[in-house]
C-alpha cells in the first residue's frame, strides 16, 4: 500500500459532480413517484375536509333555521286552533241563548193565548150557564104555576124535576 | 481515511468507485420504496402511503416551522429528497458493508465519506443563498448576510457563514463516519486471535447495541441536515 494521505491524492472532484447529478436525478424521479401524487392526494383530502366542514356548518345551520319556522309555524297553528274554537263556543252559546229566547218567548205566547182561551171558555161557560138558569128558573116558575101542589106533590115534582136534570 | 480507493477518470475529472455505487445504491432504494410505498394514492391512504405521508408530513412540518408558506411549499420537494436520501444513506452502511480482496470498500454509507457531505452541504448552502438573493435582491442580501445587526459585525458575520457550512457539512460525516469506524472496530475486535470465541461472545451484544444507536443518529442527523438547511434559508432571506 503506498502510505499517502488520501487528502493528498486526486481530489475526486467527478463524485462531487455526480452527486449532485444524481441527487437531482433522485429529485425528478421522487417528483414523479411519490411528491407530486402524495401533495396531490394531501391538497385533495384538505380541501375535502374543508368542503366537507363548511357543508356540514351550512347543513347545521339551515336545520337550525328550518326548525324555528317549523317551531313558529307550530305556535301559529296552536293560535288558529285556539281561535277556532273560542268562536265554535261563542257562536255555540250565542245560537243556544238564541234558541233559549225564542223558546221562552213562545211558551210565554202559548201561555197566553192559553189563559186567554181560558178566559173566554169561563166567561162562555158563565154566560151559557147563566142562561140555562134563567131558562130553567123560567121552566120552574111555569111549572109552579100551572098546578097548586101538595107537599108530596112538590116533593114529587121536584124529584122529576132532579131526575131531569141528572138526566141532562 | 488513509484506506485504499478505487478511482477512475472520466472526461478529466477523478471518480471514486465506492461513492458511485454506494450513492446508486441509496438512490435505488429510496426509489424502490417511494414506488412501493406509493403504488395506489389515494384521497383515503392505504398503509404504505400513510408512512410515506408522515414523512412528507414530518418534512414539511420542520420546514413549516423555519419558513413562511410560501418558502417552505417551494422548498417540500427539495427537503422531501434529502430527508428520504439521507435517511436510507445513514443507515446503509450499519447493513451493508461491502469490501474487496484489495481492501477497497466499495459499498458503505455514501455519507460516511466527505466528499458527499460537503457536496450535499454546498448544495443546500447555494440553494439557501439563491433564495436569500432572490428574496431579498442582492444588496439586501449582502447586508442581511454580513452587516447584521451592525457593520462592526461583520468579521464575525462571515467566519460564521463560512462556519455554518462547516458544521452542516462535518455533522454528518462525523457522525456518520464516527459510526461506521465503531462498527469496523468492535466487527474486528470480534475476529480477534487471542481467546478465540471470547471475543465474539463480547463483541456481537456491543454491536447490536452500537448498531442501534447509530440507527438513531442516523436519523437524528437526516433530521438535522434538513432543519439546518431550512434554518439558513430563513436567515438568509429574511425570515429569521
Amino acid at each position: 500500500m503506498v502510505p499517502t494521505l488520501s487528502m493528498t491524492k486526486a481530489m475526486p472532484l467527478g463524485d462531487m459532480v455526480f452527486i449532485i447529478v444524481a441527487f437531482l436525478t433522485l429529485m425528478v424521479i421522487l417528483k414523479y413517484v411519490a411528491y407530486g401524487p402524495l401533495t396531490q392526494a394531501l391538497d385533495a383530502r384538505a380541501d375535502k375536509i374543508n368542503n366537507d366542514l363548511d357543508s356540514a356548518q351550512k347543513a347545521n345551520a339551515d336545520a337550525t333555521a328550518l326548525v324555528a319556522e317549523r317551531e313558529k309555524e307550530l305556535t301559529e297553528g296552536k293560535n288558529q286552533a285556539s281561535q277556532v274554537i273560542t268562536a265554535a263556543k261563542k257562536s255555540a252559546k250565542d245560537q243556544s241563548e238564541a234558541l233559549l229566547k225564542t223558546a221562552n218567548d213562545q211558551a210565554l205566547s202559548l201561555k197566553k193565548a192559553a189563559e186567554a182561551d181560558a178566559d173566554q171558555l169561563k166567561v162562555e161557560a158563565l154566560s151559557s150557564a147563566k142562561k140555562d138558569v134563567a131558562e130553567l128558573s123560567v121552566t120552574i116558575a111555569s111549572k109552579l104555576m100551572q098546578k097548586n101542589l101538595s107537599a108530596d106533590d112538590q116533593r114529587s115534582l121536584i124529584d122529576a124535576y132532579l131526575a131531569d136534570l141528572d138526566q141532562q | 481515511m488513509d484506506e485504499p480507493t478505487s478511482t477512475f477518470t472520466f472526461l478529466g475529472l477523478t471518480f471514486n468507485w465506492t461513492t458511485i455505487i454506494s450513492t446508486l445504491v441509496a438512490m435505488s432504494i429510496v426509489v424502490l420504496v417511494a414506488v412501493l410505498m406509493t403504488r395506489k394514492v389515494a384521497v383515503r391512504p392505504s398503509r404504505g402511503q400513510n408512512a410515506i405521508e408522515y414523512v412528507l408530513d414530518f418534512v414539511r412540518g420542520i420546514l413549516g416551522d423555519q419558513l413562511p408558506a410560501n418558502l417552505a411549499r417551494q422548498f417540500g420537494l427539495y427537503a422531501f429528497t434529502l430527508f428520504m436520501f439521507l435517511i436510507v444513506a445513514n443507515e446503509m452502511g450499519l447493513l451493508l458493508q461491502v469490501k474487496m480482496g484489495n481492501g477497497v470498500t466499495y459499498v458503505k454509507s455514501p455519507t460516511a465519506d466527505p466528499l458527499f457531505a460537503f457536496t450535499l452541504a454546498i448544495m443546500s448552502l447555494m440553494l439557501a443563498h439563491g433564495t436569500g438573493v432572490k428574496a431579498l435582491g442582492f444588496g439586501g442580501y449582502l447586508k442581511g448576510m454580513l452587516f447584521k445587526p451592525y457593520i462592526a459585525m461583520f468579521p464575525l458575520n462571515l467566519v460564521e457563514q463560512f462556519t455554518n457550512f462547516l458544521t452542516l457539512a462535518l455533522r454528518l460525516f462525523g457522525n456518520i463516519f464516527a459510526g461506521e469506524l465503531m462498527l469496523n472496530l468492535l466487527a474486528s475486535l470480534a475476529w480477534g486471535t487471542h481467546l478465540n470465541g471470547f471475543w465474539i461472545v463480547l463483541a456481537f451484544p456491543l454491536e447490536i447495541a452500537w448498531q442501534g444507536f447509530s440507527l438513531l443518529i442516523g436519523g437524528i442527523q437526516a433530521y438535522v441536515f434538513v432543519m439546518l438547511t431550512a434554518v439558513f434559508t430563513a436567515q438568509l432571506s429574511g425570515n429569521e
